[in-house]
């Protein structure tokens, strides 16, 4: 570190200074991320708190934050509910018996027998009392509601199969880009890279064109989320030629001594040096697959039992439900994208290294 | 493969040159075959289409139906107020996301490759978590952390109530940093420390360092992040894919585009909006590659083996 060096020689006090200077300063850089942190991270726990709060708790302006109940007497048969009032003697947790705009009656929770009690002022302004409470109403809601081992059935289907084929012809195509001397290939290269410029806001209209009954008559099906990912995907195929180009060529050689084709050197000589990248790039896929709507709203609107699971979800929020159980939808949907990168982090991380730069 | 063709003559392989570099381009082209046809197929008559389209009043429903109209959609688009400022909402849009964006990444990257700090591989993956969450979710987590910002931080503080959509724009600005962060990250640790060390013995700061050193070395990677951000705001391929906010768009330009598809079924004008959107995206996307030789340092050009 800065100091290590002046830390060796110098006397005594000057080392203490330094030392009691650097891990001053560590700590307050470590304090200042932990904050940062916390701060940047603060809606994901919100999003869990409002998950389990009961649907009506907000409607009340003076409500806890955390997933409360308000709290009720059983008096004669009837849940009443219990408020907060300031009398004479300090404030009172008493229960709301006969409500009217002037004075009110209330009931006493400790001591019942002693019957209703006048209270003069409008019952309205008081606080309800809550007592922390939290609830899965909103999951059951949801569940309820929502198909979700279809949905998940569904984009487990679609990501697997297309990322066969992205795997298949990307790797394939990178391959080809970076191993062999072809005519004209850095025209080829530089179309690639153009092809992940262009909006798809401009290709939107004439692939729908084309998938729809007019030409292929794909709509309704995955084959318009599926088939064109068999054709590689220029931004992947970009990612894996940038790492393929980094591996030294004499390997390669080698197995061209040994008699080894073009396929057999890609298949036992790239592709096991290329194993962060080619999981790096099979998860960017993944995560692309299920958090796509765009696609899924055009071509399987019509088609509720094929749609994804993104999709599916987004489509139902707009219809029916309470902003808490859509929370509950939210973590859902988000949820199996943030466990994949968590278990993949050790691959996912590296290998973005060495693909980056030079166009 | 050069010596891969001085093997094959030492092995005295007899074979013609001019056959084995035809040989060896016609395996390469075989394996980029599956992205030409693909490209040929889902892109190149795609966009030549839209071209078509744009030129006409295409019908959806009744492709007989469609006329040519000529230049008519693009001269619309010059009297189409609600356009033009869609576009300029859109280009404001992007002048305070993308900055916001680079500059968090970039300070987060400095930062995290200091040794002092503790936990840096769960702190870069919580870092790039919040670029994976899918945009069903991101909206109404969201909205729902604005209702306890509201309770515990502008109620009590008298603060008058919060703008949403205000907001909304730098949150997911920040909430977008996981790839650029990671590329310049990835940056500046691969800048040997030795070049750090002899800055430090010639008396330069932390701070000077950063500049002089950090900043020019990883200038690729800036370069490289900005324009990913750029063709992701515009609407290209992004690196990660958040997926669509299907009521809802973040660029006014690309919710106006929308509109006058889906709702209006007004598909050559949309094409032509679509097309007058790439235009001005390529203009400066071209406008930063030129600036790119300035300050963008390349340690060696990349030799094409043409």
């Amino acid at each position: 570190m800065k100091f290590s060096r002046n830390r060796s020689g110098g006397s005594d006090a000057s080392t203490l200074t330094l030392r009691l200077w650097d891990f001053t300063g560590t700590a307050m850089l470590n304090l200042f991320m932990f904050l940062f942190f916390i701060a940047y991270l603060s809606p994901l726990p919100f999003m869990v708190i409002a998950s389990l709060t009961p649907s009506n708790q907000f409607l009340d302006a003076n409500a806890p934050i955390l997933p409360s109940e308000r709290v009720t007497f059983n008096y004669e048969g009837k849940d009443l509910i219990v408020y907060e009032i300031p009398t004479e003697k300090g404030i009172k947790h008493w229960a709301l018996y006969k409500p009217s705009r002037q004075s009110s009656e209330f009931i006493d929770p400790t001591n019942p027998e002693a019957g209703p009690i006048q209270w003069k002022g409008s019952w309205r302004t008081l606080k309800a009392v809550y007592h922390f409470k939290p609830t899965l109403n909103n999951y059951k809601e949801f569940f309820a509601v929502t198909k979700l081992p279809l949905l998940l059935k569904n984009t487990m289907l679609i990501a697997t199969i297309s990322e066969i084929g992205v795997l298949l012809s990307s790797i394939a195509v990178a391959y080809g880009f970076s191993r062999f001397r072809i005519p004209g290939v850095r025209y080829i290269f530089f179309l690639l890279i153009a092809t992940i410029m262009i909006p798809s806001n401009i290709t939107l209209v004439p692939t729908y064109f084309l998938f729809s009954g007019h030409m292929l008559n794909w709509i309704g099906t995955w084959l318009p989320l599926i088939v064109p990912h068999f054709f590689g995907s220029a931004i992947l195929i970009f990612l894996l030629r940038q790492n393929f180009k980094s591996i030294p060529r004499d390997l390669d050689e080698a197995a061209m001594l040994d008699g080894a084709g073009p396929l057999r050197i890609l298949i036992s000589v790239i592709l096991p040096q290329s194993v962060p990248v080619v999981t790096t790039v099979a998860l960017l896929h993944f995560f692309y697959i299920w958090n796509e709507t765009r696609f899924a709203s055009l071509y399987l609107g019509v088609a509720p039992n094929l749609q994804p699971i993104s999709f599916g979800i987004q489509r139902s929020q707009s219809f029916f439900f309470t902003p808490e159980a859509l929370m509950v939808g939210a973590l859902v949907v988000m949820i199996v994208p943030v466990i994949v990168l968590f278990i993949s982090q050790r691959f996912f991380m590296q290998d973005m290294i060495v693909t980056q730069i030079e166009k | 493969m050069a010596v891969s063709y001085q093997t094959r003559e030492a092995l005295h392989v007899k074979t013609p040159k001019l056959t084995r570099l035809q040989q060896e381009a016609r395996i390469g082209l075989l394996f980029l075959s599956p992205w030409l046809i693909g490209f040929i197929l889902f892109k190149a008559l795609p966009i030549l289409a839209a071209f078509v389209f744009a030129l006409t009043d295409f019908q959806m429903r009744t492709p007989e139906a469609t006329t040519f109209v000529g230049l008519k959609n693009y001269i619309r688009f010059f009297g189409d107020v609600d356009a033009g400022a869609s576009l300029f909402a859109s280009l404001s849009y992007f002048l305070i996301t993308v900055p916001l964006e680079m500059i968090v990444a970039l300070v987060l990257a400095a930062i995290l490759t200091s040794e002092r700090l503790k936990n840096k591989g769960m702190l870069r993956t919580l870092i790039f978590m919040t670029s994976i969450i899918p945009s069903t979710s991101i909206f109404f987590i969201f909205l729902g952390s604005l209702e306890y910002a509201d309770r515990l931080i502008f109620t009590p503080l008298n603060l008058p109530p919060i703008n949403g959509f205000g907001l909304l724009i730098p949150f997911m600005a920040l909430w977008s940093i996981g790839p650029g962060f990671l590329i310049m990250y990835s940056a500046m640790e691969s800048i040997s420390k030795e070049i750090y060390e002899a800055a430090r013995v010639d008396g330069a700061g932390p701070l000077a360092r950063f500049i002089y050193i950090t900043l020019p070395m990883i200038s690729p990677a800036i370069f490289f992040t900005l324009v990913i951000n750029l063709t992701g705001a515009f609407g290209g391929a992004v690196l990660l894919d958040r997926g669509y906010i299907l009521s809802f768009s973040l660029s006014p330009m690309e919710g106006y585009i929308n509109d006058m598809m889906f709702s209006q079924a007004n598909l050559g004008y949309a094409s032509a909006l679509a097309w007058v959107t790439f235009a001005v995206m390529m203009t400066i996307t071209v406008i930063l590659f030129r600036s790119a030789r300035r300050w963008v340092y390349f340690p060696e050009e990349e030799s094409h083996e043409v």
